[in-house]
């Protein structure tokens, strides 16, 4: 009976499962510990996008995905929202991250160095091995390095522009802002966006629409401390560390309402190794903020905080396309009803224009 | 897992946006929008409000495209099943929180009843204007010039408007608005309902309401017709009835059949002709 095809749902559901169940099975095979230290970039863009710095919790989430890199970030933030919130950490400075990596596209040497570290920027991409030379590689050096932003001296002569300070940072999962919306509730729409999004988004400035010149001030790559006040005996104390990327690129120049003429940035940040994404980052950082110096013109799509506030995050454009696969059918029927009427009045509407 | 899923927070955030939306209907509240172990997309706004506003008393019923036995509705009733233990029931009368997507059941609705809609698109301007920005202003403004231009349009060139679900209302004479995608046979429904109507957009982080007898009206011309789906008087196959909206259903060798939509009211009906 094709009624209770249609009710049948229950059944479908429990089969469809199992189905996915036995296809995905070999995943859960996996060791955590070869997911997390042998694809460690997987790991860090989940946890970025999933906005939950846990890599055993990534790697759990992998393997319920199977590699499907937008369902482990959703079961992240999922699991997210059943966590209860204890208390906020102290506001961490990039300046003070101990480096694994920083470079400066923008200076030929600058205070500290270029320290390429682990990179695959100069990789020959082939599958097959190239014939190695031999090459004394360098050990790892021991000691920390901690290395201000390279755009620190401009930044201390007082050459780059200032975008006011909000005394409180915003906290977009607690409450989402509307227009207009605060600069630090844009950085974290930002910083958890869908790295495949940000990415287009930021390159539509690269050819047309809406170029800021961006140029790599600083880009940086290691580690930090989170620390937290103790909530009985209220000393500061170290609760963990976080890897992470941030990137400082600058843009072109103008003269402000105030008369002054100054360098703009835009700021990049977000969990793990992620080059690509805080780079995208903060180019439409850059371009949000300054639009009127880009020398693109109209529809910047770049410094429109709408498509960049409700248009990035890859849990919500993701579930939101495949509910396309829901059932229909009531929609589909009033769209069809309207269709007919709508030809029919088309159709009268000529042979009665014929007529006369 | 705490009751509910959501922590107290969330859920106390929640409330007092539907309290809000109550106070003032028809108008669009943000919420801060927890995601949910379901995607979004799929109902987690609607899902939001229940998870909220349920508890060990409740009856609940869920249902997609106006069918209990629906894949989006055992989805989310087992999931809230889970995490309450609430009885759930596909009895319309029975139930005391309703959660759908689409429809709004066939047998009317009563006083302590509340009807939670699923909402993918919470303002009805983003069709006209999608900047949330200026369509907050337009909306303080009660300014629906480019509703009307639309439905001008739209008239002049197909006789009707295009729209043929999620049709805009005024509520309370006051606010445009979203009824969420249920057909145009349902929108009148809205007007003067006994029940408590909520709706939740989880992606768009948005709840607004219709308090229980609110005047509702569709947006339309006052010298045109609101014209809803016909069916021509087609029956359903199993019941009988004509008094419902109907799904076409065709069956493997290519013929079409006609069932009630809703098929909990179907079932009741098909008891009555029973009892006969």
């Amino acid at each position: 009976m094709a009624y209770y095809a249609i009710k049948g749902g229950e059944e479908a559901i429990k089969n469809s499962l199992d189905f996915y169940g036995d296809l995905i099975s070999d995943a859960d095979k996996l060791d955590d510990k070869e997911v997390i230290e042998g694809l460690t970039f997987a790991i860090d863009r989940v946890m970025g996008e999933g906005s939950l710095y846990s890599k055993k919790l990534a790697a759990a989430a992998i393997k319920r995905s199977a590699g499907d890199l937008l369902n482990a970030s959703f079961f992240l933030r999922a699991h997210r929202s059943s966590c209860q919130r204890i208390g906020i950490a102290k506001s961490v400075d990039v300046n003070e991250m101990r480096l694994s990596r920083r470079i400066s596209s923008a200076f030929k040497d600058i205070e500290g160095g270029q320290l390429l570290g682990p990179s695959n920027d100069y990789e020959i991409k082939l599958l097959v091995d190239l014939k190695k030379e031999d090459v004394s590689i360098e050990d790892y050096g021991t000691d920390d390095n901690v290395i201000k932003s390279a755009l620190t001296p401009l930044r201390e002569d007082g050459l780059i522009k200032v975008l006011a300070k909000e005394n409180e940072p915003w906290d977009i999962t607690r409450n989402y802002p509307h227009a207009p919306y605060p600069r630090t509730a844009v950085l974290q729409v930002m910083s958890r966006a869908e790295t495949g999004s940000i990415l287009a988004v930021g390159y539509t400035t690269m050819r047309g629409y809406g170029d800021v010149h961006p140029t790599i001030g600083d880009l940086r790559i290691g580690e930090m401390d989170i620390k937290f006040t103790h909530p009985f005996t209220k000393n500061e104390v170290k609760i963990g560390e976080i890897e992470a990327t941030a990137v400082e690129c600058v843009g072109t120049f103008n003269t402000d309402s105030d008369g002054d003429t100054k360098l703009t940035t835009g700021f990049g940040f977000c969990f793990g190794k992620n080059e690509t994404k805080a780079i995208s980052m903060s180019i439409i950082d850059l371009s949000l903020y300054n639009s009127s110096y880009s020398v693109g013109g109209e529809h910047i799509i770049a410094a429109d905080f709408e498509m960049i506030m409700h248009h990035l995050d890859g849990i919500e454009s993701f579930g939101m396309t495949n509910h396309f696969k829901l059932p229909h059918y009531v929609t589909f029927q009033t769209d069809y009803q309207i269709f007919k009427s709508a030809q029919k009045y088309a159709d009268d509407k000529k042979v009665n224009e014929g007529a006369c | 897992m705490r009751y509910a899923f959501l922590d107290e927070e969330a859920k106390k955030e929640i409330r007092r946006s539907i309290l809000k939306a109550i106070a003032i209907p028809g108008y669009i509240v943000a919420f801060a929008s927890r995601e949910l172990p379901v995607a979004r997309g799929w109902g987690t706004g609607g899902l939001q409000i229940t998870l909220a506003i349920i508890n060990e008393e409740d009856t609940l019923k869920v249902i997609d495209q106006g069918c209990d036995g629906s894949v989006n509705a055992v989805n989310i009733r087992n999931f809230i099943g889970s995490v309450t233990d609430v009885n759930t029931t596909t009895d319309t009368n029975e139930a005391t929180i309703i959660q759908t997507r689409h429809r709004v059941p066939e047998i009317e609705l009563q006083e302590g009843q509340t009807l939670v809609y699923q909402v993918p698109i919470p303002d009805i301007l983003e069709t006209v204007e999608p900047n949330l920005g200026k369509a907050k202003l337009l909306h303080a403004n009660a300014d629906y010039s480019k509703l009307w231009v639309l439905l001008y349009e739209d008239t002049s060139q197909f006789g009707d408007s295009r729209i043929s679900n999620r049709y805009p209302v005024m509520v309370n004479h006051r606010y445009a608005m979203d009824p969420s995608p249920i057909p145009k046979y349902d929108t009148t429904k809205l007007h003067n309902n006994k029940a408590l109507q909520l709706f939740g957009a989880g992606r768009e982080k948005k709840i607004y309401a219709i308090p229980p007898y609110t005047d509702v009206k569709p947006l339309k011309f006052e010298d045109r017709e609101f014209k809803v789906e016909n069916f021509e008087g087609k029956v359903c196959e199993r019941c009988g009835s004509s008094e419902c909206f109907l799904d076409e259903v065709y069956d493997d060798a290519g013929e079409v059949h006609y069932y009630c939509n809703d098929t909990d009211f179907c079932d009741v009906e098909l008891k009555k002709k029973g009892a006969k």
